[in-house]
């Protein structure tokens, strides 16, 4: 047997069991129709309607998503170098700090630009 | 690891797999019911109250009525919820938690029925990068949860999660270099099994302190619960599910605390190794007992998270990002660049335990030094503003000791009156409007470097 | 499990090093430097690195290496290219120095993030703040440019291409006045850029399917070697030099070519039209001659078609223009199938014939803009051709250097632009593209026509109340303006040694 397919095993498991919760609610609970009730929460007032695709939101996030793909990236290089660093020696060594050099640049930039300030 | 074999893994017999994978499900269920009622139960001594006792022995059984409970309630899909999103979202969260699990290692190779095996679903040479996969997979449970709900503080909840769970998986995801680098490998077992003689905790103090923050981030649990601050946000990004769909995420955040404690277990405190004077005795590590040692270590951590929970006020949003944004990731990526240098030397060099000492000694120093020369800075900054305060206060004075009844009267002909400089750029009608308007309003971001 | 580091040959890759670890100094005084001394230190640094660049190239004359684990070529052509490109540069960075032609400071936008029209933007510009974050774009874009040009493999020269146009796409959308057509430009030269990248990117994929290698040489030797030809890596080879003929700006991949001319800030253009020519031509060069240099009949059609098809949509649209910038961006497209016809040639005389035009026209299109960006009335460039009426009267010299430029640019002869012409037409006829060339001369005498046109109203045109005035600048564009003359020029009259420079430079090394 495969290494990887016991997870699908695991996985049918829980997803069975997931959907199988999420769709039994339907029919356990009971309805009672109030207009209110259906409306989105908003703390009492009557809500503003959200355009389709969830309006707009800060730019803030789409700057972390960002960051987060670009140190993602030095994470998936430095795990190979990681768990290969006894065989790769100084040589491996200097390349990867020059790597972090080249990453610590921009951080220190955007630091230093405020953006990573949360306002 | 030809035929997809790595070590005795994949070499279950299809029965024992399945067994395994109905063992995990259930411990996982079991463990959240009882991590739900150990959570109530703690943090009520915490505070002074009993916590649930009516249900079972010692209210064990409360938090199995309270699913149950869920199951008999109303669910209420808002109407202005984008349908398929909505229900599916609940699910992925599930089935994320559940399979994050199957890498991890509870105990050494026993035998079950005659069967060689390790006490472990399965193993492979990534395994600890597989677990980082999935936690990023479970972050679309949240996202679109919040936006799915088409309402505006699920929305925000969701972003919020969201940026918060990618942050701090950064700082988690460096802090398990220094872990890669001792153990040489990725896969869970080969890494409990590298930490033989001591435990990485020990000899990668700093990384395991990494870890441990972001791990609390990364489960969004208190002092770090910001997407459910209810002051702020009412329910965060699950504001808008009920019944059984809420149940699933308070499932999954539960199950992703176990999950990170058992990582934690795994990479830093030897797993199921027995600790250290249990250790001596030959038989601690054989047989069944490890799993006993592995649920211990577990529920070390999960206390912890219940005690920090009882313990300390949540943050705010700004100074939770720049907790992880400007100290954890900067810290975590100078500690690598320490450990790889000193395991080099280590290695290439061939230093001496003595002179490896020495120059931590003096690595030591030199760190120690900047700190006290950052702090002497910072002192005589402190010094400056509070010598700026103190005069400030001496004009404030006074100025006001010409209001000496306390009351706000107008100034008296002659007597002082210190213009206080406003942020707003209204002018009073009939008075010269202010020419340096443009310099009262907030100046460029920019303009803090100049 | 055997780890041997790869060799490096560091002198050989030294003028690229240099580039890149100025840009991250750059980057790092951006960061820490006070305003007051950033313009100071970024000048220093970007001057200082480029010409140490040209001259570790000059030193480096005469190598002939792969190196860096077989990604990087270091041989004559390639050598000639960088040098090009950074002398090109040089004269690009100070156009885009000067500070004394516009009133307000320089002519890019003092943040480039604030909205146009907020008042954000009002208080920057009355507070006089002036941006200099265009010294390390500049410096990354150098820098993927030398790495364009000397890519060996696949992967490398992807990287480059993103290095060369994540700075440019930036620039372009950086104008301080009109700054919505300057932000539009920018986005289109985006979103066009990242669909050339993506087609480059699936093109190396098939060609990697089909030849098992990444490397140039490798893939030329599968090629050749492989008894059945693939229809896959035919489609491959098509996909993958859409990357730079997306950069040259032929046609069908010309689009975005007239909006980025009119509105980026003149500087850059000068710069980017400048040198990016000439790097992406190393690159398509380097694909076509090495990678695919053994099944030339497969890809010269294609090359015919994008070359007839650029000079003529160029040379026609160009004629119905009458913004100054836009009329450069289609006469831009016209050389860039002027250029391919030489290209297409595929023989030694091709290639020399080819990195001799794109150096002609790199240093006529740096002056050209220069001038452009010296002329200007209350609004700011005046670009329009009707403010243009009567101006050599008003300032001859001007006029002159750029009516040299632009008959350099027709190819009227004791000009760079004939030698250069005839050059690629006579290598296209030796490779018997006889009616190429006929194409090509009947399109120059288009072309002729819309510039010689512009030549006609400065000189023989009344001035009009319209008319803008030429401003003088400070040493900076005198520089860039002064040696766009002398090499024109000197191209034109004196061609000798430089020929004989490019023929001594030898082939590809394979």
């Amino acid at each position: 047997m495969n290494v990887y397919t016991p997870i699908f095993i695991l996985g049918a498991l829980a997803f069975g069991f997931a959907a199988f919760s999420v769709v039994i609610a339907g029919f356990t609970g009971p309805k009672r129709y109030n207009r209110a009730k259906y409306d989105a929460y908003e703390c009492g007032i009557e809500p503003t309607p959200q355009p389709i695709g969830g309006g707009r939101f800060p730019v803030k996030y789409y700057l972390t998503a960002m960051m987060f793909i670009i140190f993602d990236i030095e994470l998936v290089f430095l795990y190979p170098w990681a768990v290969a660093f006894d065989q790769l020696g100084a040589f491996g060594l200097v390349a990867m700090m020059l790597f972090l050099l080249n990453l610590a640049v921009p951080y220190v930039y955007e630091w230093r630009r405020g953006g990573l300030e949360w306002d | 690891m030809t035929g997809g074999q790595f070590g005795l893994f994949g070499s279950d017999p299809w029965w024992l797999v399945i067994g395994k994978a109905v063992a995990i499900f259930g411990l996982l269920v079991l463990l959240t019911l009882f991590t739900i009622w150990w959570e109530r139960r703690v943090v009520s001594r915490m505070q002074n109250r009993i916590g649930p006792n009516r249900v079972g022995p010692f209210g064990l059984l409360q938090s199995l009525m309270d699913g149950f409970k869920l199951a008999f309630k109303e669910e209420v899909i808002p109407k202005a919820a984008h349908v398929g999103v909505y229900w599916i979202a609940p699910v992925i969260s599930a089935t994320a938690a559940f399979i994050a699990f199957a890498v991890i290692p509870f105990g050494p190779t026993v035998s079950v029925f005659g069967v060689e095996t390790p006490l472990q679903l399965t193993d492979f040479p990534v395994s600890v990068l597989y677990v980082l996969a999935i936690a990023s997979i479970g972050v679309y449970g949240l996202v679109l949860a919040g936006w799915s709900s088409g309402s505006t503080y699920p929305l925000l909840g969701g972003l919020r999660s969201t940026a918060q769970v990618i942050s701090y998986e950064i700082a988690m995801g460096l802090s398990f270099v220094a872990v890669f680098i001792y153990a040489g490998s990725m896969s869970t077992s080969q890494i409990v099994l590298a930490q033989q003689p001591i435990w990485f905790a020990v000899i990668l103090l700093p990384s395991f302190l990494i870890y441990v923050t972001s791990m609390v981030g990364e489960t969004n649990r208190a002092p770090f619960d910001l997407p459910e601050a209810e002051g702020e946000l009412v329910g965060g990004f699950h504001t808008e599910y009920s019944s059984l769909k809420f149940a699933m995420f308070f499932l999954a955040e539960y199950i992703n605390m176990v999950t990170v404690s058992a990582l934690a277990t795994t990479l830093f405190l030897g797993g199921y190794l027995a600790p250290w004077p249990l250790s001596l005795w030959d038989g601690a590590n054989t047989g069944w007992f490890p799993v006993l040692w592995w649920v211990l270590k577990v529920q070390l951590f999960i206390f912890v998270f219940i005690w920090l929970r009882g313990t300390l006020p949540r943050l705010r949003y700004d100074q939770f990002m720049k907790f992880g944004w400007k100290v954890l990731i900067p810290v975590a990526l100078i500690w690598i660049v320490i450990v790889s240098i000193a395991r080099l030397f280590r290695t290439d060099v061939a230093l001496t335990n003595t002179e490896l000492l020495v120059v931590g000694a003096v690595s030591i120093a030199v760190l120690l030094a900047a700190a006290w020369l950052l702090q002497v800075r910072s002192d005589r900054r402190a010094d400056k503003r509070a010598q700026a305060e103190e005069d400030h206060a001496r004009r404030a004075s006074e100025v006001l000791t010409a209001a000496s009844t306390g009351h706000p009267v107008p100034p008296l002909p002659g007597q002082r009156f210190e213009y206080t400089p406003r942020r707003s750029t209204v002018t009073v009608p009939g008075s010269t409007a202010p020419a340096d308007s443009t310099e009262a309003v907030a100046p460029p971001q920019e303009d803090r470097d100049a | 499990m055997n780890f041997t580091p790869p060799a490096i040959d560091y002198f050989a890759l030294s003028p690229m090093i240099v580039i890149f670890a100025a840009a991250i100094v750059s980057v790092l005084v951006e960061a820490f430097a006070p305003r007051t001394i950033r313009r100071f230190l970024q000048l220093l640094i970007v001057f200082g690195a480029l010409l140490t660049s040209a001259v570790l190239i000059v030193l480096n004359a005469g190598t002939r290496t792969v190196t860096g684990g077989g990604a990087v070529v270091i041989d004559g052509p390639a050598l000639v290219m960088m040098g090009t490109i950074v002398v090109l540069s040089i004269l690009g960075a100070a156009l885009m120095a000067e500070r004394s032609i516009d009133p307000v400071g320089d002519s890019f936008a003092a943040r480039a993030s604030s909205l146009p029209g907020s008042e954000d933007e009002r208080q920057l510009t009355q507070r006089g703040y002036l941006q200099t974050e265009i010294w390390p774009l500049t410096l990354f874009a150098v820098l993927g440019m030398l790495l364009f040009v000397t890519a060996n493999n696949l992967l490398l020269m992807f990287v480059a291409l993103e290095i060369i146009s994540l700075p440019l796409y930036l620039m372009t959308g950086m104008a301080r006045r009109r700054r919505l057509l300057s932000q539009e430009a920018s986005l289109k030269y985006f979103l066009l850029g990242v669909f050339a990248s993506a087609f480059y990117l699936y093109g190396a994929a098939l060609v990697y399917g089909y030849s098992g290698s990444i490397f140039f040489p490798e893939i030329a030797q599968s090629l050749t070697s492989k008894p059945s030809e693939s229809i896959v890596v035919f489609i491959g080879m098509g996909m993958l030099i859409i990357g730079p003929l997306f950069k040259i700006g032929a046609v069908p991949f010309h689009q975005w070519v007239p909006d980025v001319y009119q509105g980026a800030p003149t500087a850059v253009v000068g710069f980017m039209a400048a040198t990016v020519k000439v790097a992406a031509f190393g690159a398509l060069l380097r694909i076509l001659y090495v990678a695919f240099g053994g099944v030339r009949w497969d890809w010269d059609p294609l090359i015919w078609i994008v070359a007839v098809a650029s000079m003529i949509l160029g040379s026609i649209v160009a004629l119905l223009q009458t913004d100054i910038k836009r009329l450069l961006g289609y006469s831009w497209i016209a050389q860039a199938g002027f250029i391919l016809v030489g290209l297409a040639a595929a023989s030694p005389a091709g290639l020399e014939s080819t990195m001799f035009y794109v150096i002609a026209y790199g240093f006529a299109t740096v002056g050209t803009f220069a001038v452009i960006s010296m002329v200007r009335d209350a609004n700011g460039e005046a670009t329009n051709l009707a403010a243009w009426a009567g101006i050599g009267r008003k300032s001859p010299l001007v006029a002159s250097a750029l009516s040299l430029f632009l008959l350099g640019l027709a190819g009227i002869p004791l000009t760079s632009g004939f030698v250069s012409k005839f050059a690629v037409f006579v290598a296209a006829i030796e490779a018997g593209a006889t009616w190429l060339v006929i194409i090509g001369v009947i399109a120059s005498l288009i072309a002729a026509f819309f510039y010689v046109r512009i030549v006609v109203i400065m000189f023989f045109a009344e001035p009009t109340e319209q008319t803008a005035s030429v401003v003088v600048p400070s040493a900076f564009t005198t520089i860039s303006l002064s040696a766009g003359v002398a090499v024109t020029l000197i191209l034109g009259i004196f061609p000798q040694p430089v020929l004989d420079m490019l023929s001594n430079a030898g082939l590809f090394l394979r």
